[in-house]
């Protein structure tokens, strides 16, 4: 019986170690290599890009640029283009436009590219953009608020913007990438594909794959690859393994803890840029005990930002101190806020009567823990990270930190059942400091979720509605910071390092620090 | 008398098992740290003498996370199976000994949840209730208790047609009685064995829910969580994956083993073909 028990425990084991084996082997294979036909054999040459960025949980599915995101994708891969562009210093650029002219403080007069045509056959002129804008403004949620446009007017290559107030980031607004200028004639099609005049034309648009061929009369030059596959692989780990088996060209997106697999320069590429992507907590001002600023002083003094930055990110970001990184003039570096401070924090905790009397580690007032529901979304996978680490330092301070990390964070928001919602935004994704206060932390704001309100604040919003000058508005996106920074309304927790990883042979892939640029006349193969 | 190999075998795994489920019970002593406790300095050490297992990515001991880790998937799945199989075997019991049209309907019930795929019929409730063990529980516990009402009514039919049976009812027993005093005791042993063989399946279960983020939330330690956790560094740091990974095949190995032998024991035809 002993023989026949050990000959049973063999017989098993092989067979778990022959499932192993099978199961590794099927992770390991079985996937479709990119198409190899390169410059070498003369043949069509095909990138495969695989993103964790595009499809409807990022809002940006299809490519048409007056629906919500979809903006993004269209400039993103290639197919839209913006009447001004910004460059690696985040300031506008001329792009379909040739110059601009300010007419006064309510009228830009702007001049537009002749050589240009729509990938319909088309020719762009001051008619074409303004059909875009007028259908822009018309349709989509956030340009008619900040471009403020009360009138166009098109005459040969130039349009006449008139404002309704002063819009002193008007040429940010435009280059935002809902102002991608698309043949409005030619419409958008069913699969949201449209128009555009950049490089790339598509093909194929899906919610989860667009298929791109080369524009022949790009107005910009000779675009190199003939063909653009954009594939969305959101499992970080599935997209690792893609790139490791050749199954794609690139990615963007991979998890932190991957970069390390793909250092072997030999073998691939890394472009990184800074970017002004932020994973910041706002407070809810509807719960009784943040209401107390020593409270949301002590909790911003309990995250570790500097040990999620360099260990759980792997250094793939920067400490935040407020909302835009020290690239910007008004950046980090001329703000203030309190650093890691446990030890402070727990006397700010104190002296606002919050005290462990019952010796469960955590601190009470009242018989009341200091509980804190922290709501986020995995759909970015650095808050998660986030979440985990502050429940662990605001624990050691007292903190009862409740995590409430699902992809359904916009019901709990709505109905009201959070205390602190962690986050990510692009803070200036126009170069442009407004941005970030008239969405987040204005009583206007669509996005103040936990009704932050400060006089102060509103006053300075004021002013910088009206200053054109770019070293006044500097000056009053520092003081708006440091107010809310003082009042601890919001906490910033980290800018985000954005990382493309590609094979050695892929050329003129260029992260850029607005995200916006991705798929351009210059990725080629080689 | 049954085999003595079968018998060692038996105390074999039972002590296995038991040391497991001791293991889950005094976990918080057992842990040589606190398993929620950052160190961010000790980020993904491998294993050595001070961290057997390593750590994680939050510098937190995995061999203790793994020890706490047990008190959830192993008394979650213990609950659980303990939830369906006392649900399943009341349910069978009525519907067997009662027939009629109670017997019907809750057998077209139970039709409806065995014609589930069970772990998606789990994830989509667990996705309406949201995350936690509890949550988990419960939702694996709606589509899991009908196999032991099939069971148990199969049985209680067989038996109820027993001359004891007929005895006892001539000698003025009441259905309870005759249920609970002579119908099940001889129905019970398939429903441990069953429910012990079941206690594999039920903890990778749980552990895949929680592995899917419908499980045990964040900082709980829970091995499907873990593994989760783990997952995109199993390349360069593969020991967060390996640790909650052996710890639920080691599990799932003893109890079905244990069911197994179990099973051989109690089994009188083994035990002839063994004498």
């Amino acid at each position: 019986m002993l023989k026949k028990f050990t000959s049973r425990s063999r017989i098993v084991l092989a067979a778990l170690l022959t499932l192993l084996a099978i199961v590794c082997l099927t992770g390991c294979g079985g996937t479709k290599p990119a198409p190899q036909e390169g410059a070498a054999q003369g043949k069509e040459k095909v990138f495969v890009y695989g993103t964790t960025a595009y499809g409807p949980e990022m809002s940006d599915a299809g490519l048409n640029p007056h629906d919500s995101y979809s903006g993004w994708s269209a400039v993103r891969y290639g197919v839209g283009e913006t009447l001004f562009k910004f460059n690696d210093a985040m300031e506008p650029v001329p792009w379909l436009a040739t110059k601009f002219e300010r007419l006064d403080d309510y009228t830009l007069k702007i001049y537009l590219r002749d050589n240009v045509t729509f990938t319909s056959g088309r020719k762009l002129d001051g008619a074409a953009v303004k059909e875009c804008l007028d259908d822009l403004l018309a349709k989509h949620d956030r340009a008619p608020k900040d471009l403020q446009i009360k009138e166009i007017k098109a005459e040969g290559q130039t349009v006449t913007i008139t404002s309704k107030a002063k819009v002193p980031a008007l040429l940010n607004y435009l280059s935002d990438p809902y102002g991608a200028i698309i043949d409005m004639k030619a419409g958008v099609s069913k699969d949201k594909n449209v128009a555009g005049t950049g490089p790339f034309v598509a093909q194929k648009v899906g919610d989860k794959e667009i298929t791109l061929v080369k524009n022949k009369n790009y107005w910009g030059g000779t675009v190199k690859m003939d063909k653009v596959i954009v594939r969305t692989i959101t499992d970080g780990d599935t997209l690792t393994m893609a790139l490791q088996s050749g199954e794609i060209d690139a990615t963007q997106g991979l998890p932190y803890a991957s970069l390390a697999l793909f250092q072997d320069k030999v073998k691939y590429n890394i472009s990184s840029v800074d970017t002004s992507r932020s994973f910041f907590a706002a407070l809810n001002f509807s719960t009784p005990a943040l209401q107390d600023i020593r409270v949301r002083k002590a909790i911003a003094m309990g995250i570790d930002k500097d040990g999620f930055t360099k260990v759980l990110l792997k250094g793939n970001g920067t400490p935040a101190v407020g909302a835009f990184p020290a690239s910007f003039a008004f950046g980090d570096k001329a703000v203030k806020a309190p650093g890691y401070d446990p030890e402070g924090a727990k006397k700010l905790l104190a002296e606002a009567g919050w005290k462990d009397t019952n010796g469960d580690g955590f601190v009470d007032k009242y018989g009341q823990n200091l509980t804190i529901r922290w709501l986020t979304y995995p759909g970015r996978k650095e808050l998660p990270l986030l979440a985990e680490s502050v429940q662990a330092t605001l624990k050691s301070i007292g903190i009862d930190v409740k995590v409430n990390s699902t992809a359904n964070h916009r019901d709990f928001l709505k109905r009201g059942e959070w205390d602190i919602y962690a986050s990510a935004l692009v803070t200036a994704p126009t170069g442009d400091p407004a941005y970030f206060f008239t969405a987040t932390t204005l009583a206007s704001s669509v996005n103040n979720r936990g009704k932050y309100h400060s006089d102060n604040l509103e006053a300075l919003a004021q002013q910088m509605a009206a200053a054109f000058d770019p070293a006044q508005r500097a000056q009053l996106a520092v003081q708006m910071q440091q107010q809310i920074l003082d009042d601890a309304a919001f906490i910033f927790a980290s800018h985000l390092k954005m990382s493309f990883v590609m094979k050695k042979n892929v050329t003129g892939f260029v992260a850029h620090p607005s995200d916006y640029y991705e798929i351009t006349a210059d990725l080629d193969k080689v | 008398m049954p085999s003595l190999t079968v018998k060692k075998r038996l105390r074999l795994f039972e002590i296995l098992a038991a040391a497991v489920l001791l293991t889950a019970v005094f976990a918080a002593s057992l842990a040589p740290f606190d398993p929620s406790v950052q160190n961010l300095q000790q980020a993904l050490q491998g294993p050595s003498l001070q961290h057997l297992l390593g750590t994680d990515n939050y510098g937190r001991d995995l061999l203790s996370r793994v020890i706490l880790g047990a008190r959830t998937s192993v008394l979650a799945t213990l609950g659980l199976v303990g939830l369906i199989s006392l649900t399943g075997t009341c349910v069978g019991a009525c519907c067997g000994y009662v027939g009629g049209k109670l017997d019907a309907s809750l057998m077209r019930v139970s039709d409806v949840f065995l014609a589930f795929p069970g772990l998606v019929f789990a994830i989509a409730v667990a996705g309406v209730w949201g995350g936690g063990v509890l949550n988990a529980v419960l939702a694996l516990a709606a589509i899991s208790w009908p196999k032991y009402a099939r069971l148990v009514r199969g049985q209680v039919l067989v038996q109820k047609e027993q001359e004891y049976v007929q005895a006892a009812k001539l000698d003025g027993a009441g259905w309870l009685r005759i249920l609970t005093l002579f119908i099940l005791p001889n129905v019970v042993n398939t429903v441990l064995i069953t429910a012990i063989l079941d206690f594999g399946t039920m903890l990778m279960e749980i552990a895949g829910l929680s592995f899917l983020g419908l499980g045990a939330q964040p900082p709980t330690p829970e091995w499907g969580s873990m593994m989760s956790g783990g997952r995109s560094l199993i390349q360069t740091s593969p020991w967060t994956i390996l640790a909650p990974g052996g710890a639920i095949f080691l599990t799932v190995g003893i109890f079905n083993l244990l069911g197994d032998t179990l099973r051989d024991y109690l089994d009188p035809q083994q035990k002839s073909k063994e004498e």
